[in-house]
């Protein structure tokens, strides 16, 4: 008897390890034939596949980049520079949106009719309209702001104009900018990382960034310059400190308006999922309804907020390749470019999905860790 | 994206076609066109005004929608078996080589790049066109020296781009350029005052000045010209036929043109043609249709329906447009122009 068991259950796995095999052959032989007949194709078609372009001069330009950038610059320096652009337009925008998020799906739980009606408006007004459509709006209208001789200026350090928004900044180059940038997120997924209570962690990131910035002021400010940059006019543009073109601009507020409106909405069903019980074994401790929010209600919701809040934040980096409706260089607008000037279809569209690929499968790696740190030990 | 991918894979799927067909025979791509019983040519997402443009009716208008209207006429005997495919310019060269269009007529530079490593041929130049830059007046610039830390905005994933591109940096003209998908886009960021000046084609930057602005004298069109684009039709590798067609199509409005011989009175000079050249290009003497694989009246119906270049560009871009953009250039050689034909014996 035990026997028999035992051969029909050797028989169903070999036959499941078939199954599993025929499939696995099977798409292989897909991708290979599709491959293959791509191949046939392009050759008989006379075009030049490869790589062999990516080491070749671009002749063209765009508008926006955190490094330095020229018409002499290869494909792989122009892609680079799409890939961060698309990079940091994202982090700006998750981080951006995710605060305004939470601010406002804080509100529409609270019993303030008032406030919650506002919020509620927020929400449905950003929600509804396509994003693409927000964001023409928001370049149409930043784009009627005056010229840059007659910019909105604040104090005369900040300057507002249909160019974009300068700011003061500190003297450092994009280069080192960029790469404080990448050392204070990686501080943050370390910290994250080891076992410490939040507040610490918050603190040694901040400090460590702090103590970071300032060595590199030390390090690369020239002698007798100031560490701040700012902005001022000449000739037809401005010079000096953190120019953010309007294309940026207009991209920030159109996909922080529109995902943080979608972030309310996550933020308000975990606040909404926090048991009932638990809130009033809070006020029958005497706790304050500022103390039940901040030790009761956001750690329990935060556990029901972090998946959902995850897909935000990877649809938010493949939002940014709408840069392409309003002349934003980001990747999808670089590569789309290259596309056109060098025709390497197949290959600008693989170099695409796999940054593409590589981005939100980091992030998604990110929210795991965040939502691992975030479970409760006993369950 | 998944678009383009779709397109290759049925570029992919569609077996290669056999070239090399009988003298007479028409070629393989005109043979499909015949056998659709359409001929599907390139349009625009919007308008390309002059060239490619959509009028109040709904209707195709423009330079190089009468010149796919003269090859639907030559191969098909009728100008309305033209159907227009709207593509965007990052669309064109993905939709002739999926098979999606027949040929680009679409003012398509002809570039050694393209031409090479695209996989494609070209037709002889049809149209000349140089690259420019309008500036605003109140700027107080006329020539593009003066652009430098300027806002250059160009149309992307064009020749402007690069050829702007080229002459700023090589002139050490320091500036930021904001490339756009969309003409109709480009135009606004220009006429809001997002850029300083705007890189575009000599004709194009002539119409948006006369059309689109409602001032003309607030815009300056600066003096340099940064290049001479030739501008001809595209077509898919393999198919030298089939570009012997086209070639002669536009050899034969320009040397109509040339003859004299208009819409108007070509059904007069068919009948009695002065010259044996007129004879041949008329078909009333044989030669001219069989050589290609078609009727020997093909150019005497396409000058019948659209006209010679002449007219054609006097009512696309001429005078009897809104446009009144001068010849120029696109004159015929004998009126201090650069259009000439091959001889049509």
């Amino acid at each position: 008897m035990a026997a028999a068991t035992a051969q029909s259950r050797k028989t169903a796995q070999v036959r499941r390890l078939l199954i599993q095999a025929v499939i696995v052959i099977a798409i292989m032989v897909i991708i290979w034939s599709t491959y293959t007949t791509a191949q046939t194709n392009l050759n008989a078609l006379g075009i030049t596949g490869g790589y062999a372009f990516l080491e070749r001069a671009t002749g063209w330009s765009y508008s926006f980049s955190l490094l330095p950038r020229s018409v002499d610059d290869t494909y792989l320096r122009t892609l680079t520079i799409g890939f961060i652009n698309t990079l940091f337009l994202g982090s700006l925008c998750i981080v951006l949106s995710t605060v305004l998020g939470f601010v406002i799906g804080s509100i529409r739980d609270t019993s303030n009719l008032a406030l919650q009606t506002i919020a509620s408006a927020y929400v449905q007004l950003f929600r509804n309209l396509p994003l693409i459509l927000q964001l023409v709006f928001w370049y149409a209208v930043f784009i009627h702001l005056p010229g840059p001789r007659q910019a909105h200026t604040l104090g005369d350090i900040a300057f507002f104009s249909n160019r974009g928004l300068m700011l003061p900044a500190l003297n450092l180059s994009g280069e080192i900018a960029l790469i404080l940038l990448l050392g204070s997120i990686l501080l943050g997924v370390i910290v994250l990382l080891v076992r410490i209570s939040v507040a610490r962690a918050l603190v040694i990131w901040a400090s460590g960034t702090a103590i970071a910035i300032a060595v590199c002021l030390l390090i690369f400010v020239p002698q007798g310059e100031s560490i701040v940059s700012v902005p001022a006019l000449k000739g037809l543009r401005f010079l000096g400190g953190m120019q953010m073109t309007i294309e940026l601009v207009a991209m920030i507020v159109a996909i922080v308006l529109y995902s943080s409106a979608y972030i309310a909405e996550v933020v308000r069903g975990g606040l909404a999922e926090v048991p009932k019980g638990l809130i009033e074994a809070g006020q029958a401790l005497g706790l304050s309804g500022r103390t039940i929010w901040s030790r009761i209600k956001l750690p329990m919701a935060l556990r029901s907020i972090v998946p959902p809040l995850g897909n935000q934040w990877i649809f938010v980096m493949k939002a940014t390749t709408i840069g392409v409706a309003i002349g934003f260089s980001d990747l999808f607008m670089i590569v789309s470019t290259s596309l056109t000037q060098t025709g390497q279809t197949l290959e600008l569209i693989a170099i695409l999905m796999g940054c593409f690929l590589l981005i939100n499968f980091a992030l998604a790696q990110l929210v795991d860790l965040i939502n691992r740190r975030m479970q409760l030990k006993a369950h | 994206m998944l678009k383009t991918i779709g397109k290759f894979a049925v570029a992919a799927l569609a077996a290669s076609v056999p070239v090399l067909a009988g003298a007479a025979d028409p070629s393989p791509t005109t043979q499909k066109i015949i056998d659709r019983g359409t001929l599907l040519c390139t349009g625009h997402n919007g308008s390309f005004f002059g060239f490619v443009e959509v009028n109040d009716r709904n209707e195709w208008k423009g330079l190089d929608i009468d010149m796919c209207r003269g090859l639907a006429t030559a191969i098909l005997g009728d100008p309305d078996k033209a159907q227009i495919v709207p593509l965007s310019w990052a669309q064109r060269f993905p939709a002739l080589q999926s098979g999606d269009v027949d040929l680009i007529i679409k003012a398509t530079t002809w570039t050694m790049g393209r031409d090479t490593e695209l996989g494609l041929q070209f037709s002889i130049p049809y149209f000349l066109g140089a690259a420019q830059f309008m500036a605003h007046a109140d700027l107080g610039v006329t020539e593009a020296a003066e652009l430098d830390g300027g806002t250059i905005c160009v149309e992307a994933g064009t020749t402007i781009e690069r050829i702007a591109g080229d002459f700023l940096s090589s002139n050490n003209i320091e500036h930021t350029m904001v490339s756009y998908e969309k003409g109709a886009e480009l135009r606004a960021a220009y006429l809001a005052k997002r850029c300083d000046a705007f890189a575009g084609w000599g004709p194009n930057l002539a119409v948006i000045r006369a059309t689109e602005v409602d001032d003309s004298e607030a815009h300056v069109i600066l003096s340099d010209q940064l290049s001479t684009d030739p501008i001809s039709a595209a077509m898919r590798q393999g198919d030298e036929e089939f570009v012997d067609l086209v070639n002669y199509l536009i050899a034969a409005l320009i040397k109509a043109e040339e003859l004299g011989i208009t819409s108007e009175n070509v059904d007069e000079i068919a009948a009695n043609p002065p010259s044996t050249t007129v004879a041949r290009l008329l078909g009333a003497d044989p030669g001219i249709g069989e050589r290609l694989g078609l009727r020997d009246s093909w150019a005497r119906e396409v000058i019948a329906e659209i006209g010679n270049f002449g007219q054609m560009y006097d009512r696309n871009l001429g005078k009897d447009s809104p446009y009144k953009l001068d010849r120029g250039l696109n004159a015929l050689w004998k009126d201090g122009g650069v259009l000439y034909t091959p001889i049509i014996d």
